[in-house]
């Protein structure tokens, strides 16, 4: 299954309120509205972009060891996933 | 976590082709490290703090008053896991760099259930990769 297909399985069960997440409705709604906002907000389209150059950044990894990103493109491509938090 | 795990998936191509990958979230190393062991990723999972590169990539934004309600009922504290008072979070978002520094793909979405297909990317990295061997 592609990654969309498993986020839209997994969009589908959340929304219809059924186990294992038993999400309310109204909870429901606060979600979409939020989601609608940040749309809305054009944020997205001002984030950097192809053709734009990538801020280097030093950031601890899990085990406190810094990583550079100029290292890492010393080496090769790098491919960057920003995401929200375990939850 | 689900895109984690998709693209755990495709690191070993990542590495085949002598490339990096990173995930990096606000939250702090040892829910990073709680990440890893769980989605059983072998790549570093990186702690922006305050998120200063979010920021940078313009990705941060700050959740609105009723979801951050919410969020603390699931008994989900974001100033707990980030050490953000401000309840910010970085927009879901993909990036591929080339060793120049430019950025040859973006995808960033509002929308945290809507996300690229680890294999697209995989295919822009040996395209970038193919487009340098021939150069040098």
């Amino acid at each position: 299954m592609s990654l969309q297909q498993q986020l839209d399985a997994f969009k589908a069960t959340f929304e219809s309120g059924a186990p294992p997440y038993n999400v309310s409705r109204e909870r429901i709604e606060i979600m979409h509205r939020a989601t609608e906002e940040l749309r809305q907000s054009g944020l997205a389209e001002r984030a950097l972009k192809v053709g734009d150059l990538a801020p280097a950044f030093e950031l601890d990894n899990q085990d406190g060891r810094l990583v550079r990103s100029a290292d890492l493109l010393a080496d090769g491509p790098l491919v960057i996933a920003f995401f929200r938090g375990h939850w | 976590m689900m895109e984690l795990e998709a693209l755990q998936a495709v690191w070993p191509q990542v590495r085949a082709l002598g490339a990096s990958l990173v995930a990096i979230s606000p939250q702090l190393a040892q829910y990073g490290r709680a990440v890893r062991r769980r989605a059983k990723l072998e790549f570093d999972v990186l702690t922006d703090l305050h998120l200063r590169v979010a920021e940078a990539f313009r990705l941060a934004f700050a959740l609105p008053p009723d979801l951050k309600q919410l969020y603390a009922a699931f008994g989900n504290t974001l100033d707990k896991f980030h050490d953000e008072p401000d309840f910010r979070l970085p927009m879901p978002a993909r990036y591929v760099v080339d060793q120049d520094g430019r950025i040859r793909a973006a995808d960033v979405s509002p929308d945290y259930t809507v996300r690229p297909e680890p294999d697209d990317t995989v295919a822009i990295v040996r395209g970038l990769r193919a487009a340098n061997d021939a150069r040098s």
